[in-house]
This record gives C-alpha cells, structure tokens and sequence, in this order.
C-alpha cells in the first residue's frame, strides 16, 4: 500500500488560485466553502520586502486529533495513509473542526457532514493525481507516495530541506513544504 | 506583516466558530447534573445528617431534577448537530480514544442510575400520589438499596461534571481548553452549582446551612482553580498566552469576555461573602425571611457565575488556536 | 470511496506505460469513459475563460459539465488549466446568462426589452442592416470585437462591403507592441503566446508584466518553473507584484519613466561593450546611430528620473548581460499607457536584439515553420470596401485590427463620413474603452447597436437587439492554428448542448448572411452540424486527421515545425525591408517619428493626487468573468491599493471604503483601501474589470469601482493610435 503525501514548494507558488477554483468543481464543495486555500503574506517595508506563499489543505496527519475525537469513527485513517470522513457515519457535531489546528475542515452544509480534502482518493484510485496537483500552475504542489524511495517526492524530502506546519503541536503532518521563499542574490 | 488568505471558510476564519450557546448551555447543565447527583448522594450519606428519616434524601426533588437537566441539555447538544436524524450514529460504536464517544456512552451508563435513584429515594408522600403501579413498586423495591444506588450517584456525578471539563480540555488545537486543570474547574464549578440548587431547593433550614458551608468551599476552590489556569496559560507559550488574552483586554472585540471575568471576580466573591455572613450569624431553628433571602440569592449568584464560566470558555476557546500565519 | 487495490490497479494499467500517478496520465476521451462506466464522457475542446485558448478536458456526466481539466497535450495548458478555466462551468451555469434573443422596446438604456425568436430578431437586424447601407452604404456599419465570435460577424461586414471593423485589443492593449516589433524585426513578438523561451532563461526582465497576476497558463508554468530553477528575476514595476515577489532586482520605477530606464540601461550595454558582438553584426542594422543617440542616457541620469538607486540600475543590466544570451526582456502585453509608448516597445525590442535573445535557448524562440493551406469553403472573395475603412485614423503604424477610438469618434461626428450601426461581439466596450462619455455618445448616434454575447453586461443592455451566444462549452469554433514553439491546431467543439435559446456565433453570423441575401458567405450545409462539417473540411485541407483531433487528442503538432533556436541550418528570417532587426527604424524616420527612442517625459501627478495604474487578477478576466460563481466568490470586488506613508498621512485605514475622484471630476464606486507597503507613494492601483452597472448580473453588479470610469483622459499614441490610459490623476475621498 502506498503512503501518500504532498510536498509544497513554497517558491513556485504564484498564487494563480487554480488548486482552490480546481478542488472545488472536482469535489462539488459548495460555494463560499473551501477544502484548500492559498496565503500571501508579505513582510518588510518599501522597497524591502519579503514574500512568502504558502498553499494550505488537510495534512492528513499520522496523529490526526480530528480522528481521535470523532465519535462514530466517521473520521478514521485509511491504509493509503490519508485520513477520510465517511460520510454516512458522521453526525454534524462539529467536534473534528474545532479539533483541527489546522483549520482544515468545514461542514457541508448541504449534507450536514463535516468535510475536508481526501487527497482526492477518487482520483488516485484511478491513477490521476490530485485535482490541485495536476492543475497546479506554478507547479508547487507535488505529489507521491513517500514508501516508494523513488518516487518525486521521496526524492525531494531526501535533498531539500522540509518543513511540516505547526510542528509542534505533535500531529505528525503528511504535507511537506519547502523553499520558504524564493531564491535571490 | 501583509496577509491575505483565498479560499477560507465561514466556520474557521477569521476565528473558529463551530459552537455557540448551545453547547455552553449543555455543559453548563451537564456539570448541573452531576452536581446535583453528587450533592445530594452527599447529603444522604453524610453522617450527622439532621433533617427527617434516614430512608428520605431529604429533598426527594433533586434527584428528580438531575435527570430532567441532563436532559434539557442533551437536548440543547441533539440542536447543535448537523445531522439531527443520524444521532444513532453515536452509538454505533464506542471510540476508547474519543472523548466525544465516551460522553455518548456515561450519558448511556448514568441514566439508570439517576433514575433508580430518584426513584428509590421518593418519600411516601410522593408515593402514594403516584397512580401507575408499576412505578410505585419499582420504587418500593429500590427503596432498600438507596445507600448503594446514593453512592454510585456520589461517584458518577463527579465524573459527569468532570467529563463536561475534559471534552475541552482534549482539543489540542483550542489552547485556552487544552489545560488539565479545565476538568477540574468544571467539576468545581458543576458541584458548587449543584450545592447552590440544593440550598434553594431544599426546606430544611440544617441542610440549607450544610451545603452553604459546602459551597464557600467549592466556590473558594473554583476561584483559586481559575487562578491556577489562567496562571498555566500565562507561563504557557505564545499561543496559551495569547488565548487568555481576550479576558484582560476590554477592547470593543473582547469587551464580552472582560466582562465575563469582572462578573466572576464580582459574583462568586459576593456569594462567599454571603454564605459567610449566613453560616457566622446567629441562627434560631426558623429560617428568617432575610435569612432565606440571603442563602438564596447566593445561590443564585453562584449559578450564574457557573454559567458565566461556561459561556465564557465556549467562546473564548474558540477564538484561542495557533492561528493562520504560524508555520 | 473505499479504496480498492483492484480498482487501482484497473486504471494503473490504463494510464500510459501504467505508471501509477504519470502526470494527469491522458488516456483517450472514449476509453477512459468507457472505463469508468456510467454516463461519463470526456471532451476536448478550447477554453474562452481568457483569450490564451488553453486546450481543456470536459468531463460531463450525465449531460452536465461537471469538471474542466488542461489538455496535456495542448501546448498552452500542458495538462493544467487556471484558476478562469477551471471555473468555465460557472460561466456556462451562470443562471444571469442571456438566454433568449430580445428586442429593444422604449428608450436606449432603459433596459426594455421583449423576447424575440432568433428569426424575428435576426430578420430585424437585417431589415436595419438593409436600410442603413442603403442609406448610408455599407461601411456605414461597423464593428468592435474580442475574442472567438466575432469572426462570424467579421464575415457578414466584409460580405457587405465594410471593413469598418476594430478591436480593443489593439488600441486599449498589445498593439502597439505588436507595432514596434514589426518596426524592428518584422515579426510581432508573438502571435498565440509571447515567444519567451521562459523555462530556459536564466535572467527574466519584467517590465510592468505582472505574471502570476496576469494569468497566462502555460507562459506563468514556464515563469514558475524558472523561478523554481533560480532564474534571476528583474521585476521594474512601481508595485510590488507577485512578479516582483519573486525577482532578484525589484525596481520600483516611477511610473512613466519605463524608457528612460531601457535608454540607460541599452546605453550601458553598448558603452560598455556588454552586447553579443557576432550577433549584432549579423543580424542588426543601426549599432552606431543608436549608440548615438542614447549616450545622454547616463546611468545618474536614469537613477534621478526613475528614482531608482543608480546601483541598482547598473547591477540589474550588469546581472542581465552575464547571462545574455539566455536572457529575455519580456516584450510585455498590454501597452497602451502614457501615449508614447510605441518608443518604450522600440527600446525593449532593441534591447533584447543588443542581447542577441532572438532564437536563442532562454531568450525568444524563432516561430514555428508551417504552412497551412488556404482554407475558405469555397466562399468568394469579399467585395472590395466600399469606402477605405476608417479603422487606422491619421496613424501611420495602426494596424489591421483597428483603431476603436477613431471608429467611435467618426460615430459621434459623422466625420468623414457617417457610421449609423454597431455590431458589438464578446466585448463590453463600456469597461475596455476610455472615456465611457464619448462611448455613450458615439451609441447615441447610432441607429442600430446589436450585441452578441453572453452576459447582460452594461453594453449589451444599451443594444437594440441583444443575440444570445453559447458559452464556449456549448459550441463550435475554429479550427484554431496554435503557435507555440511548435505549430499545431486546436479544436473548440461543445461538450454539452447549448442552454435556453442561445446560439453559436457562427450559426448566427451564417444566418444573417441568409437574412441579407449572402447565402454564398453563409456556412455550407444546413442545421446545427454545418459548422462541424466545415471545420471536417478544413482539416482535411491542413492534411489532419479530424476524429483523432475531435475524439482523442484535441490537439495535433505539425510535425517538423518546431526549430526554436538559431544553428547553422536554421537562419533567422527577419521580414524587414532591410531583412534584419532595425536597431534603428528608417520607416520611423520617414513618418518623421525618432528612428531610435527618444525620452520623452510624461506629465506627473499634481500635489495630493495619484496617478492611477490599474492591472489584472489571475482569478478574473477583464469584466467578462466577475459574474461567474466560483470565480466572483474568490474576488468579488478589487481594492485600491494606497502606500501605507499616504494612507497616513490621509488618515486612511486598511480596509476602508473610499472613492477615488479624478482630475475631470469624475468619481468612481466606493472601493476598499488596501494599505500597503507594496506600492509606491505617487501612484494607487486596481484590478481592471470591476463596478459593474449591469442590474442583471447579480453577483457583479455594483461589487467594487471601475477603473475606466476614472479614464476619462487618453493620450493616443501617434505612432499606433494606442490610447495611453494611464495619464489620469486621482484623489482619495473618505467614505463617510
Ligand atoms: S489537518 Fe486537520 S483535518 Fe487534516 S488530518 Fe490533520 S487534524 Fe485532521
Ligand atoms: S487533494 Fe483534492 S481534495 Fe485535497 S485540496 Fe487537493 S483537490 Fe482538494
Ligand atoms: S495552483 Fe499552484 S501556483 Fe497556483 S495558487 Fe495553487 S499552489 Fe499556487
């Protein structure tokens, strides 16, 4: 079985929008709601100033507390490596989105489910890659299977140094980001 | 710092809010309830007890009222689901590692329990208005086993309050919550409620007295509980630092939970003193009206600011996180 | 979904070579319906979400169009689709969508309409058509267009005798450019897609481009990819742009003084001696003469004219030419900005001929060599015009795609002679042209206005008969010649039927024809399949192979075409008179322009006022797509963006509403104030497309400000004809 994760390289992403307008038609998220998203933030004064993008989904985490507090096992790990709400067991109570660091959950409202990114599971199943991946513009989103040594990813993590979000907080992220910024000089 | 986010959602930007009153209501009368099992279990065991037969709890009503708060608000938690017709599902299956899934379950486990004793504790007076049968003499034959059925109520009450703290206090990614010391303000908070509703509830002026005694212990003890968690989350890192924030700043934005702690700071002080005034002053075996008066509005002070603190932390966790911008 | 080794591994296999996770693996429309059961259909096709035409994968289920993906076969996708094209279907479910043809009933803009049928509207439009060239003649009729649909209607002019036909996206844009390189190398600098040769460039100039922002597909992939690799970015731009963002040198220019920075910086190189010597002796004429006349151009001139640290402006050149020849100045796309800028496009097409960037890896590629046979289905040839069109004014270098303006103040005049009728097509004339006054009353004169389009946008409401047109999802078009590094051709073929009562533009060009008696000029054949047996033929002209293009690939190479870079055996053509690039331009000289740029100042800003610069967002293009759902609601109205010591010192909060209010008086929508530190002090800027006045588009409407309304002012570029827009100055009023 696969283990699969993205890695982000941070300096490719040119905040073009494709992975959220892509994630959103492929996976019928209604409007206003969102399974990923892209932050700008600038620092510095003018003229110095910094930039650093950044593009944001569930890291489906090894130690997801999302999945540790659903009730009903809606919210359960898969043998692929990412985490998936089954919908028909979830209740609506909320308790995933709140847990999330990462504040990558929403309700549907339409269904009354919670909801986020599955990695687009549909999709891998059938060989494609993630709708925000295969459309990525800047080609910031990479993504693999990180049991396979050669895989793209694989390679990347091997020869670039990597971060994963809010590291801190223990919950194992399966999304890498590299290259902070861009390189200059 | 410039910032600028496309593609967030309702119900987590700019801050969390997934719930709302509903829930606070729940634990608020969730820590009720077990206040109320505990207290009263209480007053029936406690030895020196002075207020009628032994086979009578005293005040026959409070174990009728826990389940009935329990109830209400579960029925406050049933609003707050998405999904109001799929409730079954919490029962489909028991998650050891899901405080949520325990909560589905204790509910399951204390039912029964508040029920046989409210049961086995109703008086004859009661008993005899009651016209179905099979009541009746369920109640007769529960009757003998009160002490036992008081006890398992004593131990069950604190561990429902306690639960309504530790739900919270899981959420890693809600700082202000994740605190150990969160279950026990809880508890604390749940049973000086259920001493408050005792003392209002009850007729008798000894047990009145008892449980205003009881109760400058466990407000004295919620306070320096407060204390200790604000004081966790001050020496906590940035993000605990941060979620206690919107206490002390009385900004337009925060402005309802500065207040909510300057209520607090007013409110449970006041009933200490109260109660205080109550248990020094002289007593005659007639509860004076101004007497009466006085225990009661206490207790009232110390349901609000049971309240108060449940409000107060449903929202203000909520706002509490590790924000958008951190890496 | 649960998740099913054997399910996997079904379509593993079918993905090319059956590598799991190959790059959005393409595997034939048909066979992968097939595989995946039900009611599932792939269609390629071309987008119209912006005018890049990527090739795009419609997946439709059940007769819906339910998810749009990048032909990975298409040159200008490669497999990925932006933000605009991914949400396409937003544009075809858009309920404010017109849906049946309408007559104008009562006063021009009162919004008045009665449905009509496509018969009786069409025969309306032909009674006037009619009744105006007979009154008038023909070049009495005119038209303005952007984008697939106006061809049809081109056709119907030309039929009839007029060639009074232009497109705002030369004078309001690239012509200009396109002028200036034709001027200096004979080719336009691009016909498809700019011929930047990005993904291989190890230096990437930027001047006022804003990619990342300016969302072309497969030229930002190529931006992307050498930011990726470390390519060196020099970003001159008075905003800090996400271009910028990325550069190496960030020159924040003052604006107006682009070309004082490109004479320095060309007299850098040749005083310096920095140019290819081998390269401009081969194929350049003029060295000397422009070494010449850009001597004045010191480096501390530039720095006090730009403000720009002179340090920088010399590294920033020095870095360039380390690199040269794998360098590219980019030749920039929309160009109409201070009336002058014929010379800025001169200055930059020299700059990258002294770099020697033309034909070489990581410079410009050489266009692609293939002939297409000449294809008309046998229509005869037009009629000669019946008077010389208007469409080039006293303009020496307009071109062929026209001059809007000219045509818009012939209409208000009458002069030379009277133009009595507008055909609009895909464009909303009211937000791409200057000056929405002189617009209006060029409308006002006219006897008949017909609008084809697909929104109820605030020009096609002021029309007399409004003619619905199908999204680019529901029609035929083309066959389109794709120019990239290589030649290829591209289909654009419907992947649902059309919706309500709207048409194709070529069914409805083609029964006009019928309606004016042109049968000849009208599509042969009959019904709703004419157009795709046209475009059969036409195939079978070019020598390709039709189903494989309509059913598998949606795109086909001609093969041997792409010889991008210059070796022994692939010269450079330069289709100049002196059959080299003119450093220095005799056909300039003899109009009696400067042969070789010259700096000419642009007027600056009074004190307390703000030139106003205006651009794009990679979510939206122009106005065209605010409306659209999944696009409107990442952005649903622009900012103004204000440097944050103003904003200050005006007592200005981020976020605050604000209008701006320019030097005719003019005042625009209320607008958000974004603060920032990302601008320079003398300029604010927008997002072009916003401040719909368009009731019936509900989502746009009056959601942000319109920049155009505040470009009252232009200043026509007397070389092109090219309607410099940013010349208009503003000042920040506080919304109460
Ligand atoms: S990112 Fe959030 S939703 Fe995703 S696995 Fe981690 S905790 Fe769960
Ligand atoms: S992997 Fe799929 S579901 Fe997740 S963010 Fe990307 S497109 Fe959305
Ligand atoms: S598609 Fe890629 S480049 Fe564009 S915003 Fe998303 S992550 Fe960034």
């Amino acid at each position: 079985m696969p283990r699969y994760a993205m890695v982000i390289d941070q300096s490719r992403c040119i905040g073009c929008m494709a992975c959220v307008v892509a994630c959103k038609r492929e996976n019928d998220v209604p409007p206003e709601h969102y399974r990923t998203r892209v932050l700008e933030m600038v620092q510095g004064t003018f003229p110095d100033l910094t930039t650093e993008m950044r593009s944001e989904l569930c890291n489906h985490c090894d130690k997801a507390p999302c999945v540790n507090i659903c009730p009903t096992g809606a919210s359960h790990h898969e043998e692929d490596g990412t985490v998936q709400i089954d919908r028909k067991k979830c209740v609506g109570c909320k308790a995933c989105i709140t847990s999330c660091p990462y504040n990558a959950r929403h309700i549907n409202k339409e269904l009354g489910v919670a909801d986020k990114c599955t990695f687009c599971q549909h999709r891998l199943i059938e060989g494609k890659k993630p709708a925000c991946v295969a459309t990525c513009v800047g080609g910031s989103r990479i993504f693999g299977d990180l049991d396979d040594p050669n895989s793209e990813i694989s390679v990347l993590l091997r020869k670039t140094s990597h971060r994963v979000l809010k590291k801190s907080i223990g919950t194992g992220p399966n999304v890498y980001y590299i290259n902070q910024y861009p390189t200059r000089s | 710092m410039e910032l600028s986010i496309t593609g967030t959602n309702a119900i987590t930007y700019p801050v969390v809010h997934v719930w709302d009153w509903r829930v606070a209501i729940y634990l608020f009368l969730g820590g009720l309830a077990g206040g109320l099992m505990t207290m009263s279990a209480i007053n029936y065991l406690r030895p020196g007890k002075k207020c009628g037969p032994m086979q009578s709890v005293c005040c026959w009503q409070i174990p009728v009222l826990a389940p009935i708060l329990l109830s209400i608000g579960l029925f406050f938690l049933w609003l707050d689901l998405e999904r109001k017709l799929h409730g079954h599902l919490f029962y489909m299956t028991f998650k050891p590692l899901s405080p949520m899934s325990w909560g589905a379950w204790i509910v399951l486990i204390i039912y029964p329990l508040m029920i046989l004793y409210a049961l086995a504790a109703l008086p004859d007076e009661v008993k005899v208005r009651i016209k179905n049968a099979f009541i009746k003499n369920t109640a007769d034959a529960l009757a003998p086993h009160l002490a036992k059925l008081a006890k398992f109520n004593l131990v069950f009450g604190v561990l429902l309050a306690i639960y309504t703290g530790i739900l919270l206090s899981t959420f890693v990614a809600r700082p202000l919550w994740n605190s150990a010391i969160l279950p026990l303000l809880f508890l604390a908070s749940g049973m000086s409620t259920g001493a408050a509703v005792m003392i209002i509830v009850a007729k008798n002026k000894e047990v009145k007295l008892f449980f205003t005694k009881l109760d400058i212990w466990l407000i004295l003890g919620e306070l320096l509980i407060i204390a200790l968690l604000f004081y966790g989350h001050y020496t906590g890192d940035a993000a605990h630092q941060a979620a206690i924030m919107p206490f002390f700043n009385s900004s337009h934005d925060t402005f309802p939970y500065f207040l909510s702690i300057v209520t607090i700071g007013i409110v449970l002080p006041l009933a200490i003193v109260m109660k205080f005034l109550e248990v020094t002053g002289k007593h005659t075996d007639e509860v004076t009206g101004f007497g009466l008066f006085l225990m009661n509005s206490s207790a009232v002070l110390v349901l609000i600011g049971g309240a108060v603190i449940r409000f107060a932390l449903v929202y203000a966790g909520q706002l509490s996180g590790y924000g958008y911008v951190m890496m | 979904m649960a998740f099913s080794r054997r399910n996997f591994l079904k379509f593993a296999a079918m993905s090319a070579g059956g590598a799991v996770l190959a790059d959005t693996p393409f595997i034939s429309a048909e066979a992968r319906a097939k595989a995946e059961g039900g009611n599932v259909k792939y269609v390629p096709t071309s987008c119209e979400m912006c005018f890049w035409k990527c090739g795009a994968i419609a997946k439709v289920v059940d007769g819906k169009v339910v998810k749009l993906e990048g032909n990975p076969y298409h040159p200008q996708s490669r497999g990925k689709l932006c933000a605009r094209g991914q949400g396409g279907i937003g544009q075809l479910y858009d309920e404010d969508r017109l849906k049946h043809p309408m007559i104008l009933e009562g006063k021009r803009g009162e919004g008045k309409y009665r449905k009509a049928s496509w018969d009786e509207a069409l025969d309306y439009v032909a009674k006037k058509m009619k009744a105006i060239a007979a009154k008038h003649g023909p070049e009495a009729i005119a038209m303005m267009s952007h984008g697939s649909s106006g061809d049809y209607i081109t056709n119907v002019l030309k039929a009839m005798g007029s060639r009074n036909i232009a497109f705002p996206s030369f004078a309001q844009c690239k012509g200009i450019r396109d002028e200036a390189w034709l001027l200096t190398y004979g080719h336009k600098p691009g016909s498809s897609c700019e011929q930047v040769d990005l993904e291989n460039s190890r230096v990437i100039v930027l001047i006022g481009t804003h990619l990342g922002e300016n969302m072309h597909n497969s030229q930002n992939q190529e931006f992307a990819e050498a930011v990726g690799r470390g390519a060196k970015i020099i970003c001159v731009d008075p905003r800090y742009s996400t271009a910028a963002s990325k550069s190496s040198f960030w020159l924040p220019i003052k604006p107006g003084t682009d070309t004082a920075l490109l004479l320095a910086w060309i007299n850098i190189v040749i005083s310096e001696e920095l140019y290819d010597k081998e390269y401009v002796e081969k194929y350049t004429v003029g060295l000397e003469e422009v070494k010449e006349a850009v001597k004045k151009y010191t480096p501390e001139w530039a720095a006090q004219e730009t403000e720009l640290p002179m340090r920088q402006i010399i590294e920033s050149v020095h870095e360039l030419c380390r690199y040269a020849p794998n360098v590219v100045v980019h030749p920039g796309r929309h160009y109409s900005w201070y009336g002058n800028d014929t010379q800025r496009a001169r200055a930059v097409a020299i700059l990258n001929a002294l770099l020697g960037t033309w034909g070489r890896k990581g410079g410009m590629w050489l266009p692609p060599k293939a002939k297409f046979a000449k294809f008309n289905d046998g229509a005869p040839a037009y009629p000669p015009a019946s008077k010389p069109p208007l469409i080039r004014g006293d303009f020496p270098f307009a071109g062929g795609a026209g001059v809007t303006q000219v045509l818009r103040d012939a209409t208000i005049t009458g002069n030379p002679y009277p133009i009595k009728a507008w055909f609009v097509a895909g464009t909303n004339l009211m937000k791409a042209l200057p000056n929405q006054e002189k617009t209006q009353d060029a409308i006002d004169n006219l006897d008949l206005l017909v609008a084809v389009d697909i929104m109820p946008t605030e020009t096609v409401m002021l029309a007399d008969v409004i003619l619905p047109e199908c999204t680019y999802l529901e029609r035929h078009d083309g066959l389109y010649k794709i120019k990239t590094r290589e030649a290829g051709v591209a289909i654009r073929q419907p992947a649902v039927e059309p919706m309500y009562e709207t048409k194709p533009a070529w069914w409805i060009g083609s029964e006009l024809c019928k309606k004016l008696g042109l049968d000849q000029y009208a599509v042969k054949g009959n019904g709703m399949d004419a157009w795709e047996g046209r475009m059969r033929r036409q195939a079978k002209a070019w020598g390709i192979d039709f189903d494989k293009l309509s059913k598998d690939t949606g795109y086909v190479t001609i093969p041997g075409s792409e010889r991008p870079y210059i070796t022994a055996d692939n010269q450079p053509f330069f289709d100049t008179f002196s059959e080299k690039i003119n450093l220095y331009s005799e056909a300039l000289e003899e109009e009696g322009f400067d042969p070789v740029p010259q700096y000419e100042e642009v007027e600056q800003p009074p004190k307390d006022m703000f030139r106003l610069i205006y651009g794009r967002s990679p979510v939206h293009t122009f106005s065209r797509t605010i409306n659209t759902q999944w696009l409107w609601e990442l952005q649903k109205e622009n900012e103004v963006w204000l440097n944050k010591k103003e904003a200050k010192r005006l007592g200005v909060k981020n976020g605050q509403y604000v209008r701006l209010e320019n030097q005719d008086g003019m005042r625009c929508n209320k607008i958000k104030a974004k603060v920032t530190e990302r601008i320079r002090h003398d300029c604010v800027y927008m997002v072009h497309g916003f401040g719909h006045n368009a009731p019936q588009m509900t989502r746009a409407d009056g959601s942000g400000a319109d920049d155009q309304k505040l470009i009252t002012k232009y200043i026509e570029d007397p070389i092109t004809g090219g309607t410099g827009m940013r010349v208009n100055f503003v000042k920040i009023i506080k919304e109460a």
